[in-house]
Formats: C-alpha cells, structure tokens, sequence
C-alpha cells in the first residue's frame, strides 16, 4: 500500500516535472542533427568532476544544506 | 573495536569491490553514449579560511594547544580549550582558522564500447584552529582524510545504469557508501528521466572519547528529469529526499547535543543557456534545501563558460547561499559577550542545543574565476580562484545571531588532465 502510494508520487512528480519542463519548451522536438551544441562539456550538468567534489566538500563542511544534485557520496567528519 | 588488520582488509575489499569514496558523487547527465576516450585528472586544493574577531589559540601561550602536530581531538578537550580560547587581546584582525591542502586524481575508461569504469583518490590534509563554540574557543586540529570513489556505468540504447561506491577514512571518522543510480530516455533522446538512491554507513570514534564506536546511517533517494529545450538550451529538475538516523553531535564543540534523527528533502533546479552570438554558455542553478533541524536554505549559482581564442576559455562565477538557524541553536548570550572565555549555557529546558555558527542564520556569497586551456588534443590544464564570505545580515530569513564574526575564505585548485 505504502509502495504503491510511493510510486504514483514519483510517477506524478516526474509526470508534472516533465510536462513543466516541455511546456516550457515550445516549439519543436530538437533533431539529432541539432544536437551539436549541447554535446559540448559545458551544456551538460556533469561538469569538471574533480572540481565540484571539491566545492561540494567544502561548502558541505561550511554550511547547513548539502547534497541535490546527485546520489552516493561519503560523509566525513567535517560537519 | 576494529583492528588494525581489520581494517585493512576491509580497505582492500572495498576497493576490490569497485569500492570508494565519494564526493564526486553520481552526477545526474544526460549522455547515453559510452565515452570514446578515456582521461586521468590530476588536481590540487589550497583552501584557507579566517574569521575576523576571532583569537588564535597560539596567542594564548597554552602549553598543549600549539603542538599542530597533534591529531585533533587530542589537542581539542574541554581543559585545553579554556586555555587555548578567546581571553582578551589580539581580538581585531583577522585569525588564519583552518588550512587544508588536497590532491586528488581521477581515471575514467571506456570498456567495450558499453561501460566506463571511473576511479578517483583524494588525500586532503585539514589544519589550523576551530572554535569550539560560536566563534571562540580556538583549539588546533589536524587530520588527514583519504578517499577512494569508484563508478561502474552500462550504457544501453537509452538509458545508463550506474553503480558506485565510496570509501573515506579520518583519524576520528570512517565512511562507507554505495550508490545505484539508472537513467531512461525517451526514444528522441529529449527527455532523460533519472532515478538514483544511496546508503551511507558511516562509523564515528572521536579522539576525544566523548563516544566510542558512534555510527550514522543515511538513506537517500533522488528522481529528476532532463529536457532538452531547444538546441541552445537545457535544463534540469532534480527532487531528492534523505533520511539519517545516528550521531550528528560535534564531539569537539562545547555544548552541542543534536538529535539522532536529520532529513533533508532538496528542489534543484538548473538551466544551461548557449549564446551563439558570443559562442559562450550561461550555467544557472537554483537548490532548495529544507530539514528536520529547521533549516530551509537557498543556493542560486550562476556562470559564464567564455571559450576564447587558442584553445582558452575563461569562467567568471558567483554563488549566494542563504540558510535559516537550526531550531536548537543558542545565540551567544551577555556573559558571553562580556567574556568570550564563557561558554553560554543553554536554556534549561532544551533538550538539543548547539552553539556551531554553521547551523546559524547566515547568508554567504563565492565570487570565482576559472581559466582553463586545451594544450593540444589530448593536454588540458586550469586553475581556479575562489573567495567566500558568511554574514549574518546576508539571512534572507531567520535570526541571525550579531555577536558571531564574519567569516571567509578563499580557495585556489589547480589541475592537469590527459585524454588517451
């Protein structure tokens, strides 16, 4: 019973996210062929790794919030 | 009790596992296809931190407190602190806090076409002084953390699947964590739906022997959808819950007792915006965080990724952060503010209290730069700047306590890379 409720929440998040997010994205589906500029490093959300493990690191021991953009990912004794 | 050898198989088996660490954690992408390329990273971390009023316990001429040597705990007890901590003089300018040296490296191979298997190892060395209540109490610290983070992905027709886990070991703290985490897309590739959970196990042994054999379990979960809006454009939301039960008391501040239990639900938004007129990218990020110590938090992040002639590209940024006081926390009282030396007890009542100014209402601001350069096809280097400062009247909401001390901090990393 909980499960079930469980997954409708998830299926009507991303149902509500996905059509937010389409909504807002008028027009035509982007083709293969115009998928050029999102290839590149910067138009994707992974970004310099080694990087935003330091930032996250360092603004997770220095503030009260963390975490958001993705899952796994030790603790430490910093905060 | 955990031997030596114990833990050292145990160091082995995780590893052999596929095991590690993890800060890098699993990032939510968009890419199904398996790399082409793999790359070893190499970077290094100078982090260094100050707070304006507060005294460095070296000043304090106490006889155990200067030995920076010591690991931390040892040095950070409560009959150390009284000498070690704020008594009058040399309280205007700025006290060096913490400084921390890392230096981490990452491999990433493609296998088969596939699969991409992805390593990473961070040493990072933490030292200085930390107070151990509000801004006062300077006591010396010193640790060394290692951690090891490894990621497994198979990439399918239109999805990913990936597998991590992550290692990190302190003098004082022990952390074990392993992730799953799987992506869909939609046959246009258009919209990228993703699904990723977590446990966390992590093990608390202060030097202090405040506790002994202390632990902390977290579980979280995070559901997100990627949407491809138009060929400059794409954006990100992300919905993440979290659930922790275990140790969250700071076993080396003076009168902290948090409850056992702490969960987190998060709202991250992100947006990337190509301009074609000056070929550079805009990257927009909006996270809202809100937990069951009370706090709500804001984070707005923006930058520009400005590639420039001959393989340069420059990346100016800025970050503002706001957070509400945790519901126990205890602004520094009038004895306090008379006598910084004098802790201030917490109202009889409560039953949680703490006086870390990290759980304060605050608000903070980074500004940063980033350089980089493509060498030659295969060669990158960058370097990166970055300032940060955390005010009590910069709280968008909350109360924020005015007798805590400005306190900031700059970072500078440095990094080479290679392709193969």
């Amino acid at each position: 019973m909980k499960e079930q409720i469980m997954k409708k929440t998830v299926q009507g998040v991303l149902l509500v996210a996905a059509a937010a997010l389409s909504a807002c994205s008028a027009g035509q589906a982007v083709q293969p062929w115009e998928k050029g500029t999102l290839a590149r490093p910067e138009m994707t959300f992974e970004g310099d790794r080694l990087d935003n493990s330091y930032t996250e690191h360092i603004y997770s021991s220095k503030e009260g919030a963390s975490g958001g953009s993705g899952v796994g990912g030790g603790g430490c004794g910093c905060n | 009790m955990t031997s030596v050898s114990n833990t050292a198989s145990k160091v082995l088996g995780a590893a052999l596992v596929g095991a590690a660490m993890g800060l890098p954690s699993v990032q939510f992408a968009h890419a199904e296809a398996a790399p082409e390329r793999g790359i070893i990273s190499f970077k290094y971390l100078n982090y260094a931190d100050s707070q304006s009023s507060a005294v460095s316990s070296s000043s304090s001429g106490s006889g155990s407190s200067g030995e920076g040597s010591e690991r931390r705990g040892v040095v950070r007890g409560v009959d150390v602190i009284s000498g070690a901590s704020a008594a009058g003089g040399a309280s205007s300018g700025s006290a060096d806090r913490i400084n921390i040296n890392a230096y981490s490296i990452m491999a990433m191979t493609p296998i088969a076409g596939k699969w991409s298997l992805g390593v990473t190892y961070t040493s990072d060395s933490v030292s200085g002084a930390s107070p151990a209540y509000h801004t006062s109490g300077l006591t010396t610290m010193n640790d060394l953390r290692r951690a090891v983070d490894t990621q497994l992905t198979r990439y399918f027709q239109q999805g990913t699947l990936t597998a991590g886990t992550s290692y990190s070991s302190e003098s004082d703290y022990v952390s074990k964590s392993y992730s799953l985490q799987g992506t869909l897309s939609t046959e246009d590739k258009n919209t990228t739906f993703s699904l990723g959970g977590s446990l966390t196990d992590d093990t608390i042994n202060p030097n202090n022997k405040v506790v002994v054999n202390e632990s902390k379990k977290i579980t979280a979960g995070l559901i997100g959808v990627t949407q491809v809006m138009s060929k400059n454009d794409i954006a990100q939301i992300n919905f993440g819950y979290s659930q922790g039960s275990g140790y969250y008391t700071d076993p080396y501040k003076l009168k902290d007792n948090r409850p056992r239990d702490r969960d987190n639900t998060t709202v991250m938004g992100r947006w990337n915006h190509h301009f074609q007129g000056t070929d550079g990218t805009a990257r927009l990020s909006y996270r809202y965080y809100s937990d069951t110590f009370g706090i709500r938090a804001h984070t707005l992040g923006v930058e520009y990724v400005q590639p420039m002639q001959n393989g340069w590209t420059v990346t100016p940024l800025l970050r503002f952060y706001s957070q509400n006081e945790a519901n126990f926390y205890v602004a520094v009282g009038a004895a306090e503010k008379a006598t910084p030396t004098t802790p201030t007890d917490p109202p009889a009542s409560a039953t949680y209290y703490t006086e870390d100014q990290r759980l304060s209402a605050f608000g903070a601001l980074t500004a940063g730069l980033k350089v980089s350069k493509q060498l030659d096809p295969d060669w990158a280097i960058d370097a990166k700047v970055e300032l940060y400062e955390q005010r009590g009247e910069w709280a968008l909401s909350g109360k924020p306590d005015p007798e805590l001390a400005t306190f900031s901090a700059r970072s500078i990393q440095i990094g080479i890379s290679r392709q193969f």
